[in-house]
């Protein structure tokens, strides 16, 4: 179902549109320098992005999922919350904070990179950290091991294929950024997903573009190979996930500091968007947020820009759709990589959308579903299945590592005690699932409810989503554009913070 | 696949069908289906700044029988793209908004079919015979300015510039912020005029530019609530944008519209962007699309625009709102350069404005 899943929605559209570009002329395109100028760039920019997302994000996956603390549940769903921000709002929260010191460029990139890119740490690794039990590395210190070799041979070999997953993916989504390159950066921080964009719609020079998204496509399959790899490495272990810890002692400080930190740097630029919606140049104002809610919304009464109240219910639609596709096919694609050679190199496949831009993506569906004989875009559909491509790649992520150090003797031990085939799996590998799904699920919802480019393509003109609508009322002047657009932008934040935690908690008390 | 076990399969099939009901659901809305006895639909293709009154639409569906159907092709450049990558089996039967940077290649491939309606008897004198051999019809037009915040002068006792050779003068050092042609459209248009205005010289105005400490933005929204002093937070007074944005930020005021607005758009250099509607080649509604590029062409869609997406109406016979009248600029005598000319040089054009700028 995946397989077929991938075939209608991936492998149909790229068909179609390669169908459209190329031509034997294309192949002279690879001798152009800029292209691969412009691939370095973007490796480096992407390299200096993951480790410091992995720097900042680590010390966070440990104290978000293993201790008990006041408000955990809330702060491991606000850490989500970066992921969704419409890349605009984030590169002007960004902007706002740091002022004019550092301006544009590769510093304030790396960082906006970073932060977007938390969630991705957080969540897989999260998802596996929780899983080690914690006196492993009690009995390798009482075994004469160092705290830091405990540390390493225990714990952070266990989480390294976790690890390599998350950075594969934030090294990913780095060096296949657009919005915030085109917003906040400059020439040492081009992609090649901005130089995609410029040649399609700018200079329609689409066999370039095609060339130029090959390349990128190449480069992304490369290291999701690699992180397949160093999944491949993991053995053994539990995947039921462990008690929480309750800090003591030192451990009580160093998992206040850590949760303190990690709730200024995600809430920072929340705070500045909460700030700006309560702004005008007149002082304090309620005006953006009963122009969001109240009888005389903005723009009533035009197709301008649709009433937010209802982008906020399509967007929550559209959320529900994409965490239940793509947690079911992303699901069993991580299921199938248990399965040998053909479902790794299948699991491989299912990641390709991440390589793919939005552009390509977006132009390619409309291609194979967006006329006669065949036209889905009345019915809705294309947005949700445009998103859970996008996420399916991230279930797959987050859940391969924990099912793979699910120990399959677990079935077969389950099967030797009499259990059928079905009940036999489903002890082995059942816990193991449910936590992974619903992590992965929650992280699938997310994209939904941040992503911007392929909808932009594939939601109806009358039908925008809430990341449209902000993106529509910040492309135009006026204070009420711009106050009501933060207004939504926290209005967004609320909802996606809610929904996670609401999927977290409903995962929990299964 | 062969180890999933047949009770999860059950789980998932379910949630298949759950899903295909929700689908069918919306599916058996009235509007998706055109059936030959009932309404029509026309599906049009717009860029996502598109923007109507609800009434104006009614009033035509009603009056037509015909349905309107807004199809979303992303912003201006990619709609384009999409129409000529789907020519000759296109994804709607009439496109809204592709203007004279992007035409020369969508009329290359054979993207419209050709329509000449009656209403472009009352086209401006200046757009009648800008429908390339009666391909496509000039809908509405809209001016890229400078735009300067008069407050932020006053209070600073410096003269605002009138000129793009102000620009470069080191009284306004460091005030200007501009958008990167290769990703903003108004950036793009920018560029252009200065092509227009120094012809081959054009480098050299942007090397004083740059020498005079230009900043350079990746989009509209992040050079006017960015960098613009008045938009946002930002330092820089001097900002490229529209000719009608003061009007915008009357409308868009927090309110009650103040009574005057402290920017006002600067009316040397600006280059003019006009947008055209065609029928797309292969549609199977010909009839229909016509009456609708008619609609687009007529009085009370014409009436509608300004207010709703801020740019001129091409028709002649439409008096202006009153704030569009008073606070926007009012460009007699725009900067323009020939479609296939923009059409031919862009990528060179681009190439060395990067050179120039050190991007």
């Amino acid at each position: 179902m995946p397989a077929l899943f991938l075939l209608a929605f991936l492998a149909i559209p790229l068909t179609a549109l390669g169908r459209q570009i190329i031509s034997p002329g294309t192949a002279g395109y690879l001798l152009e320098p800029l292209p691969w100028r412009v691939a370095g760039l973007a490796a480096a920019q992407a390299l200096v992005s993951t480790a410091l997302a992995l720097a900042i994000g680590l010390p966070m996956a440990n104290v978000l999922t293993r201790y008990r603390f006041w408000g955990r549940r809330w702060a491991l769903a606000l850490a989500t919350v970066p992921f969704v921000l419409p890349t605009v709002v984030v590169a002007l929260a960004f902007r706002a904070l740091l002022g004019g010191s550092l301006g544009s460029g590769f510093a304030i990139v790396v960082l906006a990179h970073a932060y977007l890119n938390l969630a991705v740490v957080v969540r897989i690794v999260g998802a596996r950290w929780i899983t080690i039990d914690p006196r492993m590395e009690l009995t390798a210190r009482s075994l004469g091991a160092g705290p830091w070799t405990a540390f390493r041979t225990v714990t952070l070999s266990a989480l390294r294929p976790a690890i390599a997953s998350a950075a594969a993916i934030v090294f990913v989504f780095s060096f296949t950024s657009l919005g915030v390159v085109l917003l906040i950066g400059d020439s040492s921080t081009r992609t090649l997903e901005s130089l995609v964009l410029r040649q399609t719609s700018i200079l329609l020079d689409f066999q370039a573009a095609a060339v130029s998204a090959a390349i990128q496509a190449l480069v992304v399959g490369s290291v999701l190979v690699w992180a397949a790899r160093q999944r491949a490495l993991q053995r053994g272990g539990s995947a039921r996930p462990m008690r929480l810890i309750r800090p003591r002692g030192r451990s009580r400080w160093a998992v206040g500091v850590v949760a303190t930190a990690a709730a200024l740097i995600v809430l920072a630029p929340v705070l500045a968007l909460v700030w700006a919606s309560l702004r005008s140049s007149s002082g304090w104002t309620l005006a953006w947020w009963s122009g969001l809610f109240g009888p005389n919304t903005i723009d009533a009464g035009s197709t301008r820009i649709g009433s937010p109240l209802s982008a906020m219910a399509r967007s929550l639609i559209f959320a529900l759709a994409t965490g239940l596709v793509a947690a079911v096919v992303g699901g069993l694609a991580a299921v199938s990589v248990l399965t040998g050679r053909i479902g790794r190199a299948f699991a491989i496949a299912t990641a390709l959308p991440l390589g793919i831009s939005a552009a390509t993506l977006g132009l390619g569906t409309l291609l194979a579903y967006g006329r006669p004989p065949l036209d889905l875009r009345a019915t809705g559909l294309l947005v949700p299945i445009a998103h859970a491509l996008i996420a399916v790649p991230l279930v797959v992520a987050v859940a391969t590592p924990t099912l793979r150090a699910t120990d399959p003797r677990l079935v077969t031990v389950a099967a030797n005690l009499g259990a059928r085939p079905t009940r036999a799996w489903w002890t082995g590998y059942g816990p193991a699932m449910r936590t992974v799904m619903v992590a992965a699920g929650g992280l699938a919802c997310a994209v939904s409810l941040g992503e911007f480019g392929a909808a932009s393509f594939l939601a109806r003109a009358d039908g925008p989503t809430v990341p449209l609508v902000i993106a529509r009322l910040l492309g135009r002047p006026g204070e009420a554009s711009f106050g009501v657009a933060a207004a939504l932008a926290v209005v967004l934040v609320i909802m996606t913070t809610t929904l996670v935690a609401a999927v977290d908690r409903g995962g929990r008390r299964t | 696949m062969k180890r999933i076990p047949a009770r999860f399969a059950v789980i998932l099939s379910a949630s298949a069908l759950a899903l295909a009901a929700c689908s069918s659901d919306s599916a058996t809305e009235p509007e998706t289906e055109a059936t030959t006895d009932g309404p029509v639909t026309v599906q049009l293709l717009t860029h996502d700044s598109f923007a109507l009154s609800e009434d104006v639409i009614a009033e035509f569906e009603d009056t037509s029988g015909i349905d309107i159907e807004l199809v979303s092709g992303g912003d201006a450049g990619s709609m384009v793209a999409g129409a000529i990558l789907a020519a000759g089996a296109p994804t709607a039967d009439v496109m809204f908004g592709v203007d004279n940077t992007l035409i020369t290649r969508a009329l290359d491939e054979g993207v419209f079919e050709p329509y000449t309606s009656p209403e472009a008897e009352s086209l401006r004198p200046d757009l009648a015979d800008q429908t390339f051999d009666g391909l496509v019809t000039p809908i509405d037009f809209g001016d890229v300015c400078i735009n300067i915040d008069d407050t932020w002068f006053e209070a600073e006792g410096i003269a605002p510039p009138t000129t793009l050779d102000d620009l470069a003068d080191p009284t306004y050092s460091g005030l200007l912020v501009v958008q990167d042609p290769g990703t903003s459209s108004p950036g793009l248009a920018f560029l252009l005029s200065t092509v227009a205005r120094y012809g081959d010289e054009w480098p050299d105005y942007w090397q004083r530019l740059k020498d005079n400490d230009v900043a350079v933005a990746g989009s509209w929204s992040d050079a006017y609530y960015g960098d613009f002093t008045f938009g946002g937070g930002g330092d820089r007074p001097i900002v490229v944008s529209y000719a009608t944005s003061p009007p915008a930020e009357i409308v868009y005021a927090e309110g009650e519209p103040p009574e005057t607005v402290s920017t006002s758009s600067m009316d040397d250099g600006c280059y003019r962007q006009i947008e055209y509607a065609g029928i797309l080649a292969g549609s199977d509604n010909v009839a229909a699309a016509q009456q609708v590029v008619d609609w687009l062409l007529s009085v009370p869609v014409q009436e509608d625009i300004p207010l709703n997406m801020f740019v001129f109406p091409a028709r002649a016979d439409i008096p202006l709102p009153e704030v569009f009248i008073e606070f926007a600029g009012q460009v007699d005598d725009p900067e323009q350069l020939p479609a296939d000319y923009v059409a031919e040089n862009v990528e060179g054009l681009l190439t060395e404005w990067g050179s120039v700028m050190g991007r």
